[in-house]
């Protein structure tokens, strides 16, 4: 499920745009170990102030999976100002029609450990970008031009999406490269996406719906007074769960323990071990 | 796109109202305003071809304080359909005495951000039913973006006087293609000679048009041709 947030509706999911600051630090900092500035475990950056768009995935338990920003090329944007390199000291596109998609990354941890089709990393992948070319279609756009690393490169070729052509040169940046890719914001390619990957449902999920099940899955929750171990194990297994089922079961069982496991037999249990 | 190209029109007020009209008249809208922020003297100017009366209310009341179209407007990055913002807290306060002025409040803003922090905002209106106004938005957006864009650029240009000191940044690529252009040459020749696809040198093309401040290729290999950048094929 996508939502896309702007300066309009920032407000209403500052939570949600919290964990995709967290899923950035991961990625970029983490996996890729690209130069970026993680403050409190997020990774956000003077761009992030320009009151992007975000595209952000969500999977079925609620958790952030994949996201991307974007921004016009006709004013400040990431490959006039920083990834400049890339290009071969060559000036950057400039286009009403043109967009820059930068911070495009899916928690391919999360992701490969869950095994479901919905939850693939091409899955995820593909409905971020369908979301990204159905959005820019609606606004007008042709093209957009995308900072990428190699593996996302070599996903979307497998998957229907393959870039049409590429700006200047990849470079280094931390552990693998960055590459300037071209897309056309087409109906084909759209089409071919959705073949590829099998999604043929409306990829933009009303915003009460996101908020519902983003906000069930990060719920307070009640077994607090459990024994550490008990208490991590199933925080573990909530924060696993992949899809909405999962997280009932594992929500049902914290909770069953934690009324059968009153406070008064938690400090019995703790006084005889 | 058979927009006026504002650089070829000398009188400096006159041709952005012009420019509107023609806007409207091309893309099939009521009303067009263009708005800019400047930057230094915080006062908002713009141009607009709603009936004088409007105008005459909406200054009166300095509806440009409170007016979402102006405030939100500005922070998106994407065109913003006024039906967004009928929840806002102004709204209402804004467009409730619209209609006794012949002024819609079916309308969308495209926002348009420069390349020195400055941003304009052009608005179109037209009063007809939901579906027509959906249809007319997918088909003419592409249009109003560049429109957009390029009223803007002329107003920065004409406002801020550098105009003669500005030296498009035209990438080797862009130069390149113009140059097989001025010579005469398609865009499938061109995508041949320099082994891109078709798709790429249309995207440079559109990119040195919008560097250029002109609308047609035709102009941006003229104007490219009188800057020195490109020479006559």
């Amino acid at each position: 499920m996508i939502i896309v947030t702007d300066a309009l509706n920032r407000e209403r999911h500052t939570d949600i745009i919290d964990e995709m600051y967290r899923l950035r630090a991961r990625v970029f900092q983490g996996r890729l170990g690209w130069d970026v500035k993680v403050t409190d475990g997020r990774e956000f950056d003077e761009f992030d102030a320009l009151d992007p768009v975000y595209i952000i995935a969500l999977d079925e338990s609620g958790h952030v999976v994949g996201c991307m920003r974007l921004l016009q090329t006709t004013g400040p944007h990431m490959l006039s100002d920083v990834f400049h390199e890339i290009l071969d000291g060559e000036p950057p596109l400039r286009s009403a029609q043109v967009w820059e998609a930068t911070r495009f990354c899916v928690d391919t941890e999360r992701l490969s450990r869950s095994g479901r089709a919905s939850n693939s990393i091409s899955y995820v992948t593909s409905e971020v970008m369908i979301a990204a070319f159905e959005y820019g279609q609606e606004s007008g756009i042709l093209d957009a031009v995308a900072v990428i690393d190699p593996v996302m490169n070599r996903v979307m070729i497998r998957s229907g999406n393959a870039p049409y052509d590429y700006l200047g040169t990849a470079k280094p940046m931390g552990k693998v490269t960055a590459m300037a890719a071209l897309m056309d914001c087409s109906e084909e390619r759209v089409a071919r996406i959705r073949e590829f990957s099998g999604i043929t449902h409306d990829v933009f999920t009303p915003e009460h719906v996101v908020r519902a099940v983003f906000e069930a899955a990060h719920a307070p929750t009640t077994h607090d007074h459990l024994p550490e171990a008990l208490k991590s194990y199933l925080d573990e297994q909530i924060a696993a769960a992949g899809t909405a089922d999962e997280l009932r079961d594992a929500k049902a069982l914290a909770a069953t323990l934690a009324t059968r496991f009153s406070r008064e037999e938690d400090q019995r249990y703790q006084s005889v071990h | 796109m058979d927009l006026i190209d504002l650089s070829k029109i000398p009188d400096a007020d006159d041709r952005f109202l012009r420019f509107l009209d023609d806007l409207c008249q091309t893309l099939e809208f009521d009303h067009a305003s263009y708005a800019t922020l400047n930057p230094v003297s915080g006062t908002v100017q713009g141009f607009a071809n709603y009936r004088s009366d409007w105008v005459d209310h909406y200054t009166r009341k300095a509806l440009h304080r409170i007016d979402p179209t102006l405030h939100f407007g500005r922070k998106s990055i994407a065109p913003v359909d006024w039906g967004r913002l009928e929840r806002t807290a102004h709204f209402h306060s804004v467009f409730n005495d619209a209609p006794q002025f012949g002024m819609s409040d079916q309308g969308l803003t495209v926002p348009v951000r420069g390349p020195y922090g400055d941003f304009g905002l052009l608005s179109v209106t037209r009063d007809c039913p939901k579906h027509e106004w959906q249809s007319l938005k997918k088909k003419v957006m592409g249009n109003l973006q560049v429109a957009a864009v390029h009223m803007h650029d002329n107003i920065m240009q004409s406002d801020l006087g550098i105009a003669t000191l500005h030296r498009p940044a035209l990438s080797t690529r862009e130069r390149e293609i113009l140059q097989w252009v001025a010579e005469g040459k398609s865009q499938q020749d061109i995508g041949d000679i320099l082994s891109i696809s078709h798709r790429t040198v249309e995207v440079h093309l559109r990119s040195g048009r919008s560097k250029l401040g002109a609308l047609t290729t035709a102009q941006a290999v003229g104007r490219a041709i009188s800057l020195g950048l490109v020479k006559p094929g």
